[in-house]
């Protein structure tokens, strides 16, 4: 703009001086507030991942379920400008979306803050997965726990179990069986190899 | 034509009211002419279903536009091969093609059910006809394909465009058959149940048709996200979409029935926890039906929507309360046949498995859930979508590749730390190395450094079981490699079938680590001859053709790819704008390697000659689609039926194993 009016200046003589000193202070306001805006982020532009990663957290409010990324209606277009105009301007990712959720409603967040409410949300599938394997650990420690004397006995017993092994290999090997599925229970799948050697 | 697919949907509804009937009754009255006469209507209602869907087929195929499904998505401008798409594109017809794929399956596993179930068969026979009863009385009285019009319109309203997508051929067909598929395992589970044979005699049919849906739902979930990556025109495969989740639920359950359904067949245990699961499994998958249909979440799936919400929701209810009904009726039968010997051992790690991928369908069904009940609460509308899962399910499913490196190699029974130690050396130290080598050369993710060092460590733990059967059998019969390593196979097929399931689910392991950890993706407008450079490419936008059709536009961009100043490939990326929908489809032009696909789609089409388009470097995405044969392949092996000598040795098998626990 202040070009613009630089050169329409230049016809009229007189007033040059008077303008250019405007100019020069208008160069100064500009410098000062570019200044400012260095002074808040270190970095003008702005990261186009992080632009892109805030896109996929902000869902296009007339297309079903569809983030700003994805989403190619003119609004989601202006939304995403929208986003990097932010960012170049120095705001943070959650200023950002606050942003976006203050004109839009929450429902524009792909997912709930994790705050109030909302923190049910996030936490329940999590207590409950932990719950659901910490029930399992339990559910198995009781079912061997219980049998522990038995289990004892049995692993005393294990040395005739021994010494089937070879008759069972053979067997195996007449019946092309995989030796891998030792129902013995105690031969891992190395060995396997040493029944063989 | 049409009247005649009318009257076969009502013979149909008779035929299959009259098999639930027939089946129950003879059986309790003891009437075995009636059980036979039941199960043999089933195989005529085949025929009356195939009856009444080439007769819809034939009126797409002859335009027949009085017939209103038929107006209502298809036009004269539609190629003939598109009819098989449109044939299901709406809830009526979709509805018509899952009673028939539902009435093909039945008579199949009706047919070829194994010995061991044929006394509680008329209980199976009636399950899976009420089900089948439902959705044609849902069809005949509310939702009728063959209705028709009171004026014949002189042209269509055309097939919805995004659907005018080869992977659609198969993805639909393929995700609504698994998901009534999951009538089947239950079916069997219920007749054993009622008939009070809770024991072990339904797990062969239950474990195939539990494989035969499980690699149906697989199949079409993959084929579902590789439609959405070409041609949804965002350049990614999955978006936690609620209508994607529905069948993603049920999809996990059953990941879950068919390792945990391999205790209950080896070692009689587990009874009860396989009836919960292929009734949870069932429960989704009938929860997914309803959310396609007039379903209260809104989705990129707009498909089928429509007024039969509550009929659905009727079927879900009584779905989930009959056969868990039946399973505390029968609580007393479940009684595991051995128990649990220790926490280390192959049972235990299929137990957590079977958690942690509930749990994964429990996050998901929550995530679905949720804003619901905030909003009938009376709270804000709130959103739940991909950053929830993504940082929920995210450690979930990383936590269950670990365990499908880990498991495979723990023993039946009980293991002990040194064996698995061993065992893990050189699976550990292929995860330490890939870890390394990420961290020197490529990233530091965390994400990244995890998920590949355990896709490695699975990868290598399969690879040296393979070889060191394929080792021992060389050494034992002096058969050579290939011939040793076809025999082993051949010799446990569902052991080996699941290693190469498990390699598939490694590969796709692949792609999603690669396409959503490390992609490169800018959004740019080019005017024809304009440059972009991207990673180490180059892209050349030369110029649009324009080609006009009745129906649409299409706009045909040719692009020039370079790397390293050398042309590469000269692409096509197209984008089809559609006046009669207002609606834009778009088809991205891919290069694909495995290394990394180079991906341009056309987003708008400026007045001015200038495109704007969406550039992606995806590394690794090629491994996804990749798994899809694989995936098939390994489940094809592992249900590949045993002959009879190997039953036999089975046999002996499970004779040594009461031998040894003596």
């Amino acid at each position: 703009m202040a070009s613009e009016s630089s050169s329409k200046s230049s016809l009229t003589g007189r007033s040059t001086k008077a303008l250019a000193v405007l100019l020069a202070v208008a160069f100064c306001c500009l410098a000062l507030a570019v200044g400012a805006a260095y002074a808040q982020t270190p970095v003008p532009a702005y990261d186009e991942a992080e632009a892109q990663s805030i896109d996929r957290m902000l869902i296009c409010p007339v297309c079903p379920a569809e983030s700003i990324d994805q989403a190619q209606v003119p609004l989601a277009r202006q939304m995403r400008q929208q986003v990097r105009e932010m960012l170049a301007a120095g705001s943070s990712r959650q200023e950002i979306l606050d942003w976006f959720a203050d004109r839009y409603g929450p429902g524009v967040l792909a997912a709930p803050p994790k705050t109030g409410v909302n923190l049910l949300a996030w936490t329940l599938p999590v207590v409950g997965v932990l719950a659901a394997l910490v029930a399992g650990a339990l559910a198995i420690r009781a079912m061997t726990g219980h049998r522990r004397p038995a289990a004892t006995a049995r692993e005393s017993a294990a040395v005739p179990e021994g010494e089937l092994e070879p008759y069972l290999a053979a067997v195996d090997r007449s019946l092309s069986l995989p030796d891998g599925e030792s129902p013995a229970g105690d031969g891992g799948p190395g060995a396997e190899d040493d029944r063989n050697v | 034509m049409s009247d005649l697919g009318a009257m076969a949907l009502w013979i149909g509804l008779a035929l299959s009211a009259y098999a639930a009937i027939g089946s129950i009754l003879g059986q309790m009255r003891g009437v075995p002419a009636l059980v036979e006469s039941a199960r043999r209507s089933v195989y005529v209602l085949v025929l009356a279903m195939l009856v009444a869907t080439l007769s819809l087929i034939g009126s797409f195929i002859n335009r027949d536009f009085e017939v209103a499904y038929v107006a209502a998505h298809s036009n004269l401008a539609m190629p003939d091969i598109y009819t098989w798409v449109a044939f299901y594109a709406g809830n009526e017809g979709s509805l018509l093609y899952i009673a028939f794929a539902l009435s093909v399956m039945a008579a199949i596993a009706l047919r070829w059910a194994p010995a061991s179930t044929r006394d509680t068969l008329p209980y199976t026979t009636a399950a899976l006809m009420v089900i089948q009863t439902f959705f044609i009385a849902v069809m005949g009285f509310m939702a009728n394909p063959f209705d028709k019009l009171p004026l014949t319109p002189p042209d269509g309203e055309g097939i919805n465009p995004l659907l005018t997508h080869f992977g659609m051929f198969f993805h639909p067909p393929a995700l609504m058959a698994g998901l009534i598929g999951i009538s089947l395992p239950l079916s069997f589970a219920l007749g054993a149940l009622v008939g009070g044979k809770g024991r072990d005699e339904w797990v062969d049919a239950g474990r195939v048709w539990g494989l035969i849906t499980w690699v149906l739902l697989a199949g079409g979930l993959l084929l579902g996200s590789w439609w959405a990556y070409t041609i949804l025109g965002w350049g990614g495969f999955w978006f936690w979409d609620p209508v994607e989740n529905a069948a993603f639920m049920p999809w996990l359950v059953l990941t879950a029935f068919v390792h945990s359904v391999m205790v209950q067949k080896r070692r009689g245990m587990f009874r009860m926890w396989n009836i919960v699961l292929i009734n949870v499994a069932f429960g989704l998958a009938l929860y997914g039906m309803f959310m396609n249909r007039g379903g209260p979440t809104p989705s990129v799936h707009s498909f089928g929507a429509s007024d039969l919400g509550w009929v659905f929701l009727m079927f879900l209810a009584v779905g989930v309360i009959v056969p868990f009904g039946v399973f505390f009726w029968r609580y007393g039968l479940l009684k595991s046949a051995q128990n649990l010997d220790a926490m280390l051992s192959r049972e235990a790690a299929f137990l957590v498995n079977n958690l942690l991928l509930l749990g994964i369908a429990f996050v998901t069904l929550w995530g679905t859930v949720y804003p619901l009940f905030v909003k009938l609460g009376g709270g804000e509308e709130i959103t739940i979508a991909r950053p929830f899962y993504d940082q929920v399910n995210g450690p979930l499913l990383l936590a269950l590749i670990f365990l499908m490196g880990v498991g495979p190699l723990l023993p039946w029974r009980r293991a002990n730390w040194g064996s698995l130690r061993r065992a893990l050396l050189l699976p550990g130290s292929v995860a330490a190395a890939v870890v390394v080598l990420l961290l020197l050369f490529v990233t530091r993710s965390p994400y990244a450094l995890i998920g590949f060092g355990l896709s490695g460590m699975v990868a290598a733990g399969i690879a040296l079981e393979w070889w060191r059967g394929m080792r021992s059998r060389h050494r034992s019969t002096g058969e050579n490699y290939p011939l040793a390593l076809g025999r082993l196979i051949a010799a446990n097929r569902p052991r080996y079938g699941g290693y190469i399931v498990h390699l598939a689910v490694v590969m796709v392991g692949l792609g999603v680590l690669g396409g959503s950890l490390f992609e490169q993706q800018r959004d740019v407008v080019l005017s024809p001859g304009e440059s972009y450079e991207i990673a180490d490419y180059r892209l050349t936008y030369v110029d649009t053709r324009q080609a006009v059709f009745s129906d649409r536009t299409e706009y045909l961009a040719t692009l020039e790819v370079y790397r390293d100043g050398e042309l590469l490939e000269v692409m096509t990326a197209r984008r089809s704008f559609y006046p009669a929908f207002n609606m834009a489809s778009t088809l991205a032009a891919i290069r694909s390697t495995p290394v990394e696909d180079f991906y341009v789609v056309p987003s708008e089409n400026r007045p001015d000659g200038a495109v704007g388009f969406r550039i992606l470097v995806n590394p690794l995405v090629w491994w996804m689609w990749a798994a899809g044969p694989v995936l098939i392949a390994g489940t094809v092996v592992s249900l590949w039926p045993e002959r009879r000598r190997e039953r036999a040795a089975a046999g002996l098998a499970v004779q040594r194993a009461a031998v040894a626990a003596r």
